[in-house]
């Protein structure tokens, strides 16, 4: 399969752990339940002092390198931040700003771009997002954009509409792809552009809304080479996917816990339901889809680390494995709840509306299994080992 | 499974003298506690051993032994004191072609005998024989177990086996339908399952070197082997087709219904999924005992 065979290192250190609990603390300080009520009713859906907490801590600088500002830390230490995220249904663009753009930017192998670009994103200064997809071509099929780009003298002019941008509402910063004579291009456009036009979609997910974004003679700028956009996206979904997965896995975990503390609480027929076996064996089977879930996510981001072979494959293996988890727990939680699971005030709907747009936003399972059984040699005459 | 049980629970002189062999193969292990009246409910077994000064005698009946037929020892465990549930019980390695002691092969709905009925008739085992100390025997029986789903659980995911990729990838070729879409999805979600599987244990053995012992979740391995197990038998019979419910001659094709007909086993063994669904609630989550 792959002449060097990398394993990934799979160990958790200290630091792993303190970031992990400094993170979680975080979010139940600034991310409550009553708070994110409260934000995911204004008009930016996020709370811009919690963003600035962030970019303090140093979160929104952890995968930049330290040439362009940052702090150099790898995919396992910002798994571990999408995680607690996910936990929380944390609604602020920080999939946006560093799962999707820092990605973008560091898989252009543009070194311009980076240094001019990705110390606001460190900093927190500049919210940034990817916008790929269009209102008929899903993330995953980059050779359909209908979003052009010509050049003019020194700056490129974008015309085109893109949709399913998440974040898109609230981003200063956007990386579009369009194409040009060359083919597919990747560009960074500012939102203060008078030629961009941003706007916030309904979204069923609550606490990540989606925009989408107009750009009628927008100056954008050329990040990497004209034309060789096609695998610099490529592998920014796949990172990206590695992020989801982890926000994924997160969402599950606490949707088992929900279902696990109510299950010991809640009394029927003179006992706790958590007794009978129909509740205990359907919380074990979210606990099995849980585990499984953030030891892909976890291995999946190992492999980024280090460049494993198995990356490819253990990224569409996470993507699809924790995109059905969270999904079936969100969904089993509410059963869990009974009555109350269904209702607006109970949490339990904005992990399910999370867990079911999570699992769309860059290609759902059945492209996942697809692109699995492509990256393990199906396709190929003679199979890879 | 058993050498690993020694390694926790035995004297320092049986692990000399169990340990070596174990390990070089000399000496084949069986392990002897399933009873007809006692199989999910393992601590209710009946099997007694009756002290007499340094010797024990057994007498009772295990079943479901896989491998009794090629053990040279088994470790058993034993009732031997009135007392309480869960500490009435004393595991002893007992030597398979003592006197008394009488093997019996059951046919299994694969048409395969790999386990036994082992009928203990007055067997004396010595009481250096004994692992831990009387009435923990529930305690040495609860670590084989956990080690025996973990090894179960070690085959979830493939390696060269019939789980491989390669095999499987093989026998798609085979049957011309590795561009059918249908196929080549239903192939990427197996994959997907088995791979997981492999990922969550190399996840778990790397705590275990950073020195935490498996717990009870290791439990969920082998729920992933009787899932894994029933999703590749599903796989194969739709790339084989009618080629899977009858043997044509035609190479590596009806092989594979032993994995169809293999499939029901890997629910039941190592302690059935509905057990170890309720250990899990109960040790894992903190849930109430399931009633």
């Amino acid at each position: 399969m792959n002449a060097v065979r990398v394993r990934p290192d799979l160990a958790v250190s200290g630091e792993h752990k303190e970031l992990r609990s400094m993170v979680r603390q975080l979010m139940a300080d600034t991310s409550s339940s009553a708070r994110l009520r409260e934000v995911m009713e204004t008009e930016d859906g996020f709370d811009r002092a919690t963003w600035s907490t962030l970019a303090e801590l140093g979160l929104l600088a952890l995968l930049v390198p330290e040439c362009y500002e940052g702090l150099g830390q790898g995919p396992v230490e910002s798994s571990i931040i999408f995680e607690e995220m996910g936990r929380a249904l944390y609604p602020g663009p920080y999939f946006a700003s560093v799962a999707l753009a820092t990605n973008a930017l560091l898989c252009s192998g543009d070194g311009a771009a980076c240094s001019d670009l990705l110390p606001g994103i460190a900093a927190g200064s500049t919210i940034a997002t990817v916008a790929i997809a269009e209102a008929v071509t899903p993330w995953g099929s980059p050779n359909t954009v209908c979003t052009v780009a010509r050049p003019d003298r020194d700056v490129w002019i974008l015309e085109g509409a893109k949709s399913f941008v998440p974040h898109g509402h609230v981003a200063d910063l956007l990386l579009v792809t369009a194409r040009t004579d060359a083919g597919l291009s990747l560009f960074a456009v500012e939102s203060a552009d008078a030629g961009v036009e941003a706007r916030a979609l309904t979204s069923l997910d609550l606490t990540r809304r989606l925009a989408a974004v107009t750009f009628a003679g927008a100056r954008a700028r050329l990040v990497g080479a004209d034309g060789e956009a096609g695998p610099v996206v490529a592998s920014t979904v796949d990172r990206a996917l590695i992020a989801l997965a982890s926000e994924q896995a997160g969402g599950a975990a606490r949707c088992l816990e929900m279902s696990v503390d109510y299950a010991k609480q809640r009394e029927q027929f003179g006992k706790s339901i958590g007794s009978f076996q129909a509740i205990a064996h359907r919380c074990v089977e979210m606990l099995q889809r849980v585990e499984f879930a953030r030891a892909a996510s976890h291995y999946a981001s190992a492999c980024q680390a280090t460049g494993a072979g198995e990356l490819s494959v253990a990224a569409r293996v996470a993507a699809a494995y924790c995109g059905r988890a969270y999904r079936w727990t969100a969904a089993e939680n509410i059963q869990v709840h009974g009555g109350l699971g269904f209702t607006w005030e109970h949490d339990a709907h904005l992990h399910y509306r999370r867990s079911w747009a999570s699992e769309t936003l860059l290609g759902n399972a059945d492209e996942h299994y697809l692109a699995v059984a492509d990256r393990v040699g199906l396709g190929q005459e003679k199979g890879a080992a | 499974m058993i050498a690993p049980t020694i390694l926790r629970h035995a004297d320092e002189r049986q692990k000399q003298e169990y340990l070596p062999a174990l390990f070089r193969g000399e000496l084949i292990a069986c392990q002897l506690f399933s009873e007809p009246d006692a199989g999910s409910d393992l601590a209710s077994i009946k099997t007694r051993a009756v002290r007499d000064g340094d010797r024990w005698q057994i007498t009772g009946q295990k079943v479901w032994t896989s491998g009794a037929h090629l053990a040279d020892v088994g470790e058993i465990i034993c009732q031997t004191e009135p007392g309480p549930r869960h500490r009435n019980l004393t595991a002893f390695m007992v030597d398979m072609h003592a006197p008394g002691v009488t093997v019996r092969p059951l046919r299994q709905m694969t048409g395969g005998a790999s386990f036994n009925e082992v009928f203990l008739d007055d067997v004396e085992v010595a009481d250096t024989a004994r692992i831990g100390a009387e009435g923990v025997g529930w305690r040495v029986a609860l670590t084989t177990l956990s080690y025996e789903r973990n090894a179960m659980g070690h085959s979830s995911f493939g390696g060269a086996g019939i789980l491989s990729t390669d095999r499987l990838m093989q026998l798609i070729r085979h049957a011309g339908l590795a561009n059918d879409p249908l196929v080549k999805r239903r192939f990427g979600e197996l994959v997907t399952e088995l791979r997981v599987v492999r990922y969550a244990q190399e996840v778990m053995a790397e705590r275990m070197r950073a020195g935490q012992s498996p717990g009870p979740e290791i439990a969920i391995n082998k729920l992933a082997l009787s899932a894994n197990m029933a999703r590749l038998g599903d796989f194969v019979v739709s790339v084989l087709g009618p080629r899977a419910i009858a043997d044509t001659g035609e190479w590596g094709t009806y092989a594979w219904t032993s994995v169809v007909l293999g499939a029901p086993g890997y629910r039941l063994g190592g302690g059935s999924d509905e057990v170890l669904k309720n250990r899990l609630a109960e040790r894992v989550l903190g849930l109430p005992k399931p009633t």
